[in-house]
């Protein structure tokens, strides 16, 4: 019933190593801001934790194996949510624990109920899906991967999470949801189309929806959840309507989605920390501040909007070929999604970066600044030399 | 077709993108040196965007590079391309050289250079690309550079820069669905589309007409004009004159005709033709009537910069062969006499520290040759002959004509290109008087002219306006216009410039014959004074600015005004506002429908919750009637 189940291919690989980078990059931004006495071990263990579970989610063919890297993030994001541990931290906590764990508990019963039927719980050999058991993964694969109406979590998880450990969150964490709907799901012809179409549908509202919350919030942890909630839609939407462009598109995608995100992540954690503030419109003119970190956070929000110099674009195309492909209204719909994106982002960058220093700015710190460029510096080179990615993707075994 | 760079061979036209980047990239890092490697960047793009002119003369370079991303990277070079290719170079090297001065000590001068730089190879990789995906990269890089060229303001210019990326962003996410829908409908995007796609399918208009927003958002045409009238007031001239003047048109137009004449054949659509030419014929008269009334002088010209995009557009939507050309005679006629006029302008702001016109005045005797240029473009712009600007809209005239048999809107269309040129030309006077005529204001006593290395772009600029006049047949029609087009075009009417502008000299020496011989009266000279007091000379000044001020205040227009000045016809502010309201009604009804989902289940959870813990009193027997019963249950569960 459960073993070790691992395998190797290139999808697996390609999310391990990208886990493992992000992983990598919040710990080094960790180092300097992570300065609590008391329970600063559990941090980095927790740290450990999200990755690794990333990882594992990402490598194994076992269901029940999943399920339990599954849960292991769960209980990191919540350890790591409550981090603070003060009144607001602790009930943002219980919110993130409470959803993610009945709809894993809802799950559980839909993976039961497919071991039932096939007498496995290796997904190679899943052939038989009960209707049922497919709705109640799903319901699994919403919460985790933050889709409406199962996204709620995510923007008190955000509000109260430290800086360091947010990128984390939305470049490995949230994505193992839509890893498992890609592996279960879309590995052969056991669907009829309309589920498909279902969860494009849903993917695209989540985004448009999410990108709507984004361009009026005004608290910037607010902003980077629907973000991020918008962005996953993206993911989501690629995996659904298939193909080899959609395929592409969401795996790149989810490569984008990590760097720029966490990227945003830290070097908001980074303005937050010199201004003191975390309101949109009362920070502005951090451009002369620092201009490294101003021309960082432009090429990942140019990743996040997909504009071409930056990866973000090619995964951004890939989505929308893969929609077209499938139906022109998918495409109508990505497109307007697209667009509340570069609205929210735009407004996102000027608001911070131009106009008037306002109040007294703390001094920046260099490692964090360094995390920030570097995540940027991936962006673009992955971005200008397309082909490293696509041609480990698309290769013998891969999509 | 290659060439040796020290020691390496390399594709020409791989050049003129790298070029400039390297250029650019280098001077921006290694600050001390930025000329030189700018000069080695623009002057070679320069001399090798002449050379490909030249091949693509003869035949069209057609080649696949590379496969990324599973599109080919094709690289296709036809006369039309090769034509744009060297009127991006022939711009980025004069603006350059211009800037050179005009940008020197200015604030963020390293960027410029770099954005300018970057600019210039995006547009190349453009015209180049042989794919429209790729071509949608070269589109988005321009994005980029955009945005940061529009940073470099004279004063805090994010706004501009904000409303210019989110207009041309939202446009490029238009044509990215457009692109791809060509894509999957049609199966390939690769030029040349033989034969090209007819408008028969509802996706194929939509994809069409996606694309087309994307085209003429980048060409600056209504309703997607609105970022340039903004940051005409914040951007250095310079800066005007390079992106909106001239290379967005060039890329917007040369897109537009692309896709309506290579790609997709849209002459055979008459609905489409004529929301193209109601696109223009709209954007003519708007823009035109927003510059008249207009209080300084980069905004003007920015409305103007507006206004001449109809021409373009309208020409190519009559699907008539001379129409087409003429709009893209009009094109090319524009980015000259704009760059010019902007150029000129930006020398008096640099000379008098202004652009308010109500602050300039009385500049023709100081600065005699800017005057002489601006006055030059400005006759081109408002189609004065035998300037080059009269013979394009001439032959954009004589295809709306040509209409005549296939619709009946065509007088409308014609009425309104020529009531368009009429006001062009009226505001044309109210600039020129407001600069150069009229009394001196005393601060300006002390300016001289720009120096050399300002003028001479303009001097190219307006001198190339009289050549491609004059000479229009024998030089810009023969060489560059025709054969950048895919059919046949008869007879160009019977206008003959060169007979026209004899004649006109001869007019002119006569004039200047009877003046000269003393018989016009000399105008007397007096104190003004009012109620015995004499007046200062200031005071009685007589500015420009309130020429067609009784325009404003008419009734009706009056209020079109106010809604005009106050953005009710900016598609950004209805593009934020839809936007915003959208958002607020998922926020609002979406999010409370969820919280209240959450709230009842929370609700039932705790209704259960109180539910068993009312079956827990702690009293003994309960407990003990409990087990009973539940040992009946059992007892007959075993029993059935």
């Amino acid at each position: 019933m459960i073993g070790l189940d691992f395998f190797l291919d290139r999808f697996g690989i390609f999310l391990s190593a990208l886990f493992i980078f992000i992983g990598l990059m919040s710990f080094i931004y960790s180092l300097v801001t992570i300065k609590q006495k008391g329970h600063r071990l559990e941090y980095y263990l927790m740290l450990l934790l999200i990755v690794g579970s990333g990882v594992g989610v990402a490598l194994s063919y076992n269901l029940l194996l999943i399920f339990i890297f599954w849960e292991i993030s769960t209980f990191a994001i919540w350890r790591t949510v409550g981090f603070y541990r003060k009144e607001e931290n602790i009930h943002a906590a219980n919110i993130t624990f409470f959803i993610n764990f009945a709809a894993a508990a809802i799950m559980l019963i839909g993976l039961v109920i497919l071991y039932l039927d096939n007498g496995t719980f290796n997904f190679f050999e899943i052939k038989i899906y009960n209707d049922l058991a497919s709705v109640f993964i799903l319901i699994g694969i919403l919460a985790k991967s933050v889709t409406i109406p199962l996204h709620i979590w995510l923007v008190p998880a955000y509000k109260s999470v430290p800086s360091a450990i947010g990128g984390c969150l939305a470049g490995i964490a949230e994505n193992i949801g839509v890893i498992l709907f890609l592996r279960l799901f879309t590995a052969g012809n056991y669907f009829a189309p309309e589920f498909f179409n279902v969860v494009a549908w849903l993917a695209i509202a989540t985004s448009i929806i999410a990108g709507g919350a984004a361009l009026l919030s005004k608290d910037l942890r607010d902003f980077l959840a629907f973000s991020t909630i918008s962005q996953i839609g993206f993911i989501l939407l690629g995996f659904a309507v298939g193909g080899r462009y959609g395929m592409i598109g969401g795996a790149l995608y989810i490569l984008a989605h990590a760097l720029a995100k966490s990227g945003l992540f830290y070097g908001v954690g980074i303005i937050e920390d010199a201004t003191g503030k975390s309101d949109l419109n009362t920070i502005s003119g951090m451009f002369k501040v620092s201009p490294v970190l101003g021309v960082s956070m432009a090429f990942l929000a140019c990743s996040i909007v997909g504009f071409f110099p930056m990866i973000g674009f090619f995964a951004k195309l890939g989505v929308i070929v893969g929609a077209v492909e499938k139906s022109g209204y998918f495409g109508i719909g990505a497109i307007v999604a697209a667009v509340f994106t570069i609205l929210y982002i735009i407004r996102f960058y000027n608001n911070l970066f131009f106009g008037e220093k306002i109040g007294k700015i703390k001094n920046i710190s260099y490692t964090g600044l360094t995390v920030v460029f570097i995540l940027a510096l991936v962006s673009l080179l992955l971005g200008i030399f397309i082909y490293f990615p696509e041609n480990y993707l698309i290769g013998n075994g891969g999509f | 077709m290659s060439a040796n760079i020290l020691g390496f061979e390399i594709e020409i036209y791989y050049l003129v993108i790298l070029l400039p980047l390297i250029g650019g990239l280098f001077g921006y890092l290694i600050n001390r040196l930025r000329t030189e490697f700018n000069f080695v960047g623009f002057v070679l793009t320069l001399f090798f965007a002449i050379k490909l002119f030249i091949i693509s003369r003869n035949e069209v370079i057609s080649q696949v590079t590379a496969t990324i991303f599973g599109f080919d990277a094709k690289i296709y070079i036809d006369s039309l391309a090769g034509f744009i290719l060297l009127f991006n170079a022939i711009f980025a090297f004069l603006i350059w050289v211009y800037s050179l001065k005009a940008m020197s000590k200015k604030p963020r001068e390293r960027a410029y250079y770099l954005y300018i730089a970057l600019t210039l190879a995006a547009a190349n990789g453009v015209v180049l690309s042989g794919n429209l995906i790729f071509l949608l990269i070269f589109w988005n890089v321009l994005v980029f550079s955009l945005y940061g060229i529009l940073l470099v303001g004279k004063k805090d210019s994010s706004f501009a820069a904000r409303k210019a990326i989110t207009i041309i962003g939202v446009a490029d996410f238009a044509m990215m669905l457009g692109i791809v829908i060509l894509l999957v409908k049609v199966g390939t995007v690769n030029f040349p589309f033989a034969p090209r796609i007819l408008l028969n399918n509802p996706w194929l208009i939509f994809s069409y007409i996606l694309i087309f927003i994307g085209a003429i958002a980048k060409a600056g045409a209504m309703p997607l004009h609105t970022w340039i009238p903004e940051s005409a007031k914040v951007v250095p001239a310079s800066t005007m004159a390079f992106i909106p003047a001239s290379l967005d048109k060039l890329l917007g137009i040369y897109l537009l005709i692309r896709v309506s004449y290579f790609i997709f054949d849209i002459s055979g659509s008459m609905p489409i033709r004529i929301i193209l030419m109601a696109i223009g014929a709209i954007t003519i008269i708007a823009a035109v009537m927003m510059a008249m009334v207009q209080k300084e002088a980069m905004r003007l010209l920015s409305f103007h910069a507006v206004s001449q995009v109809g021409y373009m557009v309208m020409g190519i939507g009559t699907g008539i062969p001379i129409g087409i050309a003429g709009g893209l005679f009009h094109m090319i006629n524009h980015a000259i006499y704009k760059s010019c006029l902007f150029l000129s302008a930006g020398s008096v702001e640099h000379r008098t520290k202004t652009t308010q016109l109500d602050n300039l005045g009385g500049l023709g005797t100081k600065m005699p040759v800017t005057m002489f240029t601006f006055i030059v473009a400005a006759f081109a712009i408002s189609g004065v002959p035998p300037f080059n600007g009269f013979y394009s809209k001439w032959m954009v005239y004589q295809g709306v004509v040509e209409l005549s048999g296939q619709t009946n809107l065509w007088p409308i269309f014609l009425i309104a290109a020529m009531f368009g040129s009429v006001l062009t030309l009226a505001s044309f006077l109210k600039m020129i008087h407001s600069l150069f005529l009229g009394q001196r204001p005393k601060v300006l006593n002390k300016v001289r002219e720009a120096r050399f290395d300002m003028v001479v772009p303009s001097l190219i600029l307006a001198s190339a306006c009289i050549v491609f006049g004059v000479f229009a047949k024998a030089i810009p029609l023969k060489h560059l216009i025709l054969p950048a087009l895919p059919f046949e075009i008869g007879e160009i009417g019977f206008w003959d410039p060169r007979l026209a502008t004899i004649l006109i000299i001869v007019g002119v020496i006569i004039g200047l014959i009877v003046f000269l011989l003393g018989t016009a009266k000399k105008p007397r000279r007096s104190k003004v004074f009012v109620g015995g007091e004499i007046l200062d000379e200031e005071a009685a000044r007589i500015t420009g600015p309130n020429f067609y001020s009784s325009v404003n205040t008419l009734g009706m227009l009056k209020k079109t005004y106010d809604f005009g000045e106050g953005g009710a016809f900016d598609f950004y502010n209805y593009l934020l506002g839809i936007t915003r309201g959208l958002a607020v009604v998922f926020r609002d009804v979406i999010n409370s429908l969820i919280v209240a989902f959450y709230k009842y289940i929370g609700k039932l959870i705790k209704a259960l919750g109180n539910l068993t813990s009312a079956l827990h009193t702690g009293e003994l027997y309960n407990y003990i009637g409990w087990m009973f019963l539940g040992g009946i249950i059992i007892l007959i569960l075993l029993v059935l």
